[in-house]
């Protein structure tokens, strides 16, 4: 079926609002696509839209073609490939508004809109805020709006109308789609990984390290797992997250070394109370396996054998690529290779040749204190003495990363102050190691759980003294103490809140001292929290918890009763409404009809009550008394209906008898 | 996989088709479509919905997106909701038939459909048809209270009765993922009149078969008159058709002639040569019918048995028309 385009001022309507949505559903894409992929999309759609308005032809396919295949070359381009997530998404929207000016039967218009439901979802990948939550119920709402607006045939409602046709649709979809969310079985992805989505925009802790190297670090609000603590966790300044230890640097880089022996003996004793906890761990498809520094035993993770090294690494022999869970105990007063000598303690003193020489040199006089703790104090001293200030969007630093850092710029985050402690202890003759992980972690008060996001992620140092064994050194909380202390939040705005770039302004109310902005903020905090919680990490095993909450509270006896008595209401109220809505009196007539009709004298529909007896009366088919009552019954029936009402209140019994005489 | 659908499709519908108003079983009188008598199934656009909600669904497991589910299940859901709606958009509108206007063969026999909506619920974009047509030529919309008239055509070829092809009402209001249809075989029938004769003899005038004929009937020009069924498109005034134009809206008028008179017209079916045949002769007579009134002679009739004194004026007009209509078929009622 041909739309009748263009001529009719409907149909440009229904384009109109048609590229409306499109543009709603296309405009959240445009934070990620490539500026060109924007402004071509844009440009497709302003196009539509003067074809539509100008009641011009649409162009011909041997136009279209060319650019349809100049985009995919450009996708190409600017993505190196043509699959994955990335240039996946960037192609489906070049479809669309491609398919815009390729539009000629009603089947189009489905394929379109159709289209742009998969492009919401695609959204997706890039934000799952609620924010987009909100643009998500927009979306749907214009679509189907958009749907309804093609299927009329005669006169259109207003767009006011549709919309609130649409949003009654969507309003009692919700409530079934919430049920279905609740119930439907989930399981755990992915199912397949497209080739590109693996070490995609997913930031986590990586196993190197370039101070300076990069100039921003990506803040993931991701959590990278989350922890319920048996009694009171830790202060903040305790929760040292352990992951990859980095000991070798070539000048720019720091990276593990080979890992020779797996940690037989450890040498680690732990002293003081034992922290116990559990530890939910999302799916990182890494190896590593976090605990609180430092665990008394091997935690046991269900399904996966643990490895330690000798530098104390926990690691899985595959990489967990599902959400595991493990307890695990820890204790914060520890002694670490405390032995007199380091068996490979030259390992932990490399540093490259040639590179920076101001460093190597302020580390070698460092030398000159009999103590290493002096050494390391010094360090710390200037740190916190100099200006060194702290921040996530260092200047990029040449080939002497670390001179660089620690005479000019003197700014930078985690990486930075680990690395150049680092270097300079190594420079001073102290055995040091960058050691990785996260640092801190956020209560939430709603539940008690602590999440750990990658934001959290974290580098800091540790040095080994004869007698004491490898100690944690933190040179950032010397710089920062309030990184360490009150975690990244305060240290460093954070992102805005959802996501939008617009609530920025609601920030700095951080640390404000108004109560009642403090109290806005939790709630913000809370329903973002309840959000990843219920929303975006409505996990499998979080579903079984549900389900089995929800079983436990549907099958016990009073839920059956109130549904069973609600039930009943429901019926009752049907069956009286019904019973008002049809007169006995008229439902006697009906009965009536029906039996003549039985003995052959079916009422003809045009007929009425009295024509109706009058043929009754003249039927001989019928036996004298029953056409006797049945005309009586159809007169008085008439009179009733027809005259002004006269309150007869022995008819109805009247008529019953009469209906009963007729056989 | 999509032929295979479609091949259920088709057989659902033969299916559903023959059992539901079994052939005889008319429906007579008001008929209310209950949910019972609607059915439903997933259009082609619908079966598209559906698979974009598997590819919802995978790419939400796949990528393990929180409101990636949230949307599957919400558009999941809209389709369900326009599932109801669909059904709701037909269901528990009221049927009657209405008029049928009696016609002459080979004119359009015009069945009106009366199609109440009794419920607060506004209904769109309603379709209907005979059932063996497979794209519906009528829409209405029924607004709450109201009922709209829809007028099926059927070309007709023989005299007599004619009853119409089962109707189907369909929906696909308001998403066009689902296809609501029902049966409605109505109880009417359609009373279809013997074509006039072009070219037929003139009047006969004379009472007989034709043997004193006063041609000037078709010579007498006395004025045009309004187009009545019936008329020979060689008697239409062209020019006062052409001049009249769209202010009387564009109505049709007929060339007027007089001309005979005084004697007594008797139409009388026996008197026409035996040579003819039957459908000939009836064709002749109903030519004669439409001319004698046209030219306002009070004409008597003749048909076999039937006798009726000379007269004139519509219902004479119609009650000789239906004996030649039904002359020699069984169920004359």
């Amino acid at each position: 079926m041909k739309l009748p385009a263009i001529a009719l001022s409907r149909d440009k309507a229904d384009t109109l609002l048609l590229l409306g949505t499109a543009v709603l559903v296309l405009a959240p894409h445009t934070l990620h696509l490539p500026l060109w992929v924007s402004l071509l999309c844009g440009a497709t759609l302003a196009w539509r839209a003067a074809i539509t308005l100008r009641g011009k032809r649409m162009p011909p396919a041997l136009v279209l073609l060319p650019v349809a295949v100049a985009a995919m070359a450009g996708v190409q381009f600017s993505y190196q490939t043509l699959l994955g997530k990335d240039a996946g998404v960037a192609m489906l929207v070049l479809l669309v508004a491609f398919k815009m000016l390729e539009m000629h039967a009603r089947r189009d218009l489905f394929v379109v809109i159709f289209l742009c439901f998969f492009l919401v979802l695609t959204n997706f990948f890039y934000a799952q805020g609620i924010g987009s939550a909100l643009l998500m119920a927009a979306s749907v709402l214009l679509l189907l709006a958009t749907q309804l607006s093609f299927q009329f045939t005669g006169a259109v409602p207003p767009l006011r109308t549709r919309l609130a046709m649409a949003g009654r649709m969507l309003a009692f979809a919700a409530p079934i789609a919430i049920v279905l969310f609740v119930v439907f079985p989930r399981i755990h992805g992915p199912l397949w990984s497209m080739p590109g989505d693996a070490g995609g925009a997913r930031s986590g802790l990586s196993e190197q390290m370039a101070p300076g190297q990069m100039s921003n670090l990506a803040l993931s609000e991701e959590p990278a797992f989350r922890v319920r603590f048996e009694g009171r966790p830790p202060v903040q300044a305790q929760l040292y997250w352990r992951g990859p230890v980095l000991d070798f640097f070539d000048g720019l880089t720091w990276s593990r070394g080979a890992s020779r022996a797996s940690g037989r003996d450890l040498h680690l004793s732990v002293g003081g109370e034992s922290i116990d906890y559990e530890v939910t761990l999302e799916p990182s498809q890494s190896r590593w396996v976090f605990t609180l520094e430092m665990p008394g035993a091997l935690p046991e993770v269900p399904g996966h054998a643990l490895r330690i090294s000798p530098q104390f690494e926990l690691t899985s022999t595959e990489p967990l690529s599902s959400r595991v869970r493990y307890r695990a105990s820890s204790h914060l007063e520890f002694a670490f290779q405390r032995g007199p000598t380091l068996d490979d303690a030259g390992r932990w003193l490399l540093l490259p040749y040639g590179f920076n020489p101001r460093a190597l040199a302020a580390g070698r006089a460092l030398r000159q204190l009999a103590d290493p703790a002096q050494r390391v104090e010094a360090v710390l001293k200037g740190f916190r003495e100099q200006p060194f200030h702290y921040t996530l969007a260092p200047p990029l630093l040449g080939r002497h990363t670390v001179d660089e850092f620690l005479y000019a710029t003197r700014s930078g985050f985690c990486e930075h102050y680990s690395g150049a402690f680092v270097f300079l202890m190594r420079a001073a003759g102290v055995p040091a190691r960058v050691v990785t992980g996260y640092q801190g972690g956020e209560i939430n008060p709603l539940d008690g759980f602590m999440t750990v996001r990658q934001s959290d992620a974290h580098a800091w140092a540790e040095v080994w003294i004869a007698g004491h064994g490898w100690q944690r050194i933190d040179p950032t909380a010397a710089v920062a103490p309030e990184r360490v202390q009150r975690g990244l939040d305060a240290s460093v705005p954070r992102p805005p809140p959802f996501g939008i770039e617009a609530l920025r302004g609601m920030n700095p109310f951080q640390g404000s001292s108004n109560a009642w902005m403090a109290q806005l903020r939790n709630a913000v905090n809370a329903a973002n929290n309840g959000w990843n919680q219920w929303v975006l990490n409505y996990t499998p095993e979080r579903q079984r918890d549900v389900v089995r909450e929800l079983q436990r509270m549907l099958f016990g006896w009073p839920f059956i009763a109130l549904l069973a008595s609600a039930c009943c209401a429901v019926l009752l109220l049907r069956y009286l409404r019904r019973r008002g809505e049809t007169d006995p009196v008229d439902a006697l007539y009906s009965a009536m009809c029906k039996r003549l009709a039985m003995l052959g004298l079916a009422r003809a529909p045009d007929e009425g009550p009295s024509a109706y007896a009058a043929r009754v009366a003249d039927a001989d088919t019928l036996s004298p008394e029953s056409r006797g009552a049945a005309s009586e019954f159809l007169r008085r029936y008439s009179a009733w209906r027809y005259a002004p009402p006269a309150a007869d209140p022995r008819l109805k019994a009247t008529l019953k008898s009469l209906l009963l005489l007729v056989k | 996989m999509a032929q295979a659908v479609w091949n259920l499709r088709g057989r659902l519908r033969r299916a559903t088709g023959a059992w539901l108003p079994r052939a005889g079983t008319l429906d007579d009188g008001e008929v209310i479509l209950k949910q019972r008598r609607v059915f439903i199934l997933p259009t082609r656009a619908g079966l598209g919905f559906a698979l974009l909600l598997m590819v919802l669904l995978i790419g939400s497991i796949n990528y393990m997106l929180g409101l990636g589910f949230g949307l599957t299940f919400l558009a999941l859901s809209c389709a369900l909701v326009d599932m109801v709606a669909t059904n709701r958009n037909l269901a528990h509108l009221a049927l009657q038939q209405g008029r049928v206007a009696p016609v002459f063969a080979g004119q359009e026999a015009q069945f009106e459909l009366q199609v109440f909506n009794r419920t607060r619920l506004a209904r769109y974009a309603v379709r209907a048809d005979f059932a063996d047509v497979r794209e519906p030529r009528h829409v209405a919309d029924i607004a709450p209270g109201t009922h709209a008239i829809l007028t099926l055509a059927v070309p007709t070829l023989q005299r007599g009765w004619l009853a119409p092809e089962r109707v189907k009402l369909s929906t696909r209001f308001p998403l066009g993922l689902f296809n609501a249809w029902s049966y409605w075989r109505p109880a009417t029938r359609a009373l279809v009149y013997p074509r006039p004769e072009d070219g037929a003899p003139p009047l006969p005038l004379d009472g007989g078969g034709g043997g004193k004929l006063r041609a000037a009937g078709h010579d007498d020009f006395a004025g045009v008159r309004n187009y009545q069924a019936g008329d020979s498109p060689r008697q239409l005034a062209w020019r006062q058709i052409a001049r009249l134009g769209s202010e009387y809206g564009g109505a049709l008028v007929s060339k007027h002639f007089e001309g005979g008179g005084g004697d007594q017209l008797v139409l009388d079916f026996d008197a026409l040569p035996a040579s003819l045949d039957l459908d000939t002769r009836l064709s002749r007579m109903t030519r004669w019918v439409l001319d004698a009134e046209s030219r306002a002679l009070p004409y008597a009739f003749r048909l076999g048995a039937l006798r009726f004194d000379p007269a004139l004026g519509a219902a004479h007009q119609a009650a000789c028309l239906r004996a030649l209509a039904l002359y020699g078929i069984e169920d004359a009622a």
